[in-house]
């Protein structure tokens, strides 16, 4: 559910919301649709996006086996649904419990951090060229909170309430 | 050349299949609360895992033990065949196709999401024949009543079994320390019966985990080099 809508749904529990509570609401319904569009844009051009990134990937990387570069494309391109979801639901819990939880352990692993940092930073590059500054300011944190747990250091998640 | 299209079309792009906002579900209007797969899943209260400890040594005395051991083995049967069909159905491909370590992650969140603790698997010792288990927030831990030795006998259990089904050999399991005894966490050893089962005397007495596994191993090597 929508983190902010659903703090309102809380916070009503035994009054109507105040003047400055329906304000809030107001704009946590404008920015459903501006992230309604940018979940769309990302969803409608998800191939068209990663698909120069997965491109340079294979250049930077020409001793790698394609298999291997596949595996890290393919868990960004789960990081991106997932965020581009979270995003929507104004919830990084969602992308936390999705993904973020979940991948740590795989990527130690396959050991492809140095692939992962370069693929982030080549997608980072065509997002940026495709969406708007305003779809961009949506998405990055998600984006940005995936690469700070999964790539930067240990897992900087603290136990959910 | 990797072509994302492909990828797209041909890989099931899942996360978490036991992230528990998606796994645990409800039915309020029923009273009912299931797993994802339509599974009823029953909460158990700690008076009622106590009331099991307690029940079990007024009636049997030192007999709960295996009584719970063997309890835990029943669970761990079924629980490792409901797994292992749900894991292979969430990620569209046959148990055989599927990466241990994939594998071994849904296990840790599975195990997480049922309200059962952490768990962690340490393969460390894995070259010697042993595999170590490290559960922190036990249930059974924190219902157990008494405090002179480890008694998460019904994880034990559990663990032997599943791991008896994920290995194709038949393991045993035994707890070097436990958190009902003050230790941080419970640590759990995995191995053939033979050779895990020699932990017994040791933790009689009173080893801590790391002797107990350094025994383990040197053991292990002393057979191989047929000293024994």
């Amino acid at each position: 559910m929508h983190t902010e809508l659903q703090n309102l749904l809380y916070a009503a529990d035994d009054h109507y919301l105040s003047d400055a509570d329906l304000d809030q609401f107001q704009k946590t319904v404008h920015s459903l649709e501006e992230r309604i569009e940018t979940y769309e844009y990302i969803r409608d051009r998800e191939i068209s996006m990663l698909q120069p990134a997965a491109d340079y990937l294979s250049e930077e990387f020409p001793g790698t086996d394609s298999k291997t570069l596949e595996r890290a494309v393919m868990h960004w391109l789960s990081i991106l649904r997932y965020g581009s979801m979270a995003m929507l639901c104004d919830n990084m819990e969602f992308l936390n419990h999705r993904i973020l939880e979940w991948m740590p352990d795989l990527l130690e692993v396959y050991q492809l951090r140095d692939i992962e940092i370069a693929f982030y930073r080549l997608l980072q590059v065509q997002l940026k060229s495709s969406l708007s500054p305003a779809q961009m300011s949506l998405i990055k944190p998600y984006l940005e909170e995936a690469y700070g747990v999964l790539l930067r250091t240990k897992s900087t998640l603290q136990p959910s309430a | 050349m990797i072509s994302v299209k492909e990828l797209v079309k041909e890989s099931r792009l899942t996360g978490n299949y036991f992230a528990p906002d998606a796994y645990i579900q409800g039915d309020l209007e029923s009273g009912l609360i299931e797993n994802r797969g339509g599974g009823r899943l029953l909460a158990l209260p700690e008076s009622f895992l106590r009331a099991i400890y307690e029940g079990l040594q007024e009636e049997v005395g030192s007999a709960a033990e295996p009584v719970l051991y063997k309890c835990g083995t029943w669970w761990g049967k079924t629980f490792y065949r409901r797994f292992a069909e749900e894991v292979s159905k969430s990620l569209g491909r046959p148990m055989a196709d599927i990466d241990m370590i994939e594998f071994l992650q849904c296990f840790k969140q599975c195990w997480k999401t049922h309200g059962w603790g952490n768990i962690e698997l340490d393969f460390d010792f894995y070259q010697h024949g042993f595999i170590v288990a490290q559960i922190t927030n036990s249930a059974f831990a924190k219902a157990s009543p008494t405090i002179d030795k480890p008694k998460c006998f019904v994880e034990a259990g559990l663990l032997s079994s599943f791991f008896t089904g994920l290995t194709g050999q038949k393991l045993h399991c035994i707890q070097t320390t436990c958190e009902s005894m003050g230790a941080d966490s419970n640590y759990f050893v995995l191995g053939l019966p033979e050779r895990v089962k020699r932990a017994e005397a040791w933790l009689q007495e009173k080893h801590d985990h790391a002797t107990i596994m350094e025994r383990l191993c040197q053991s292990q090597m002393d057979r191989y080099l047929n000293l024994e």
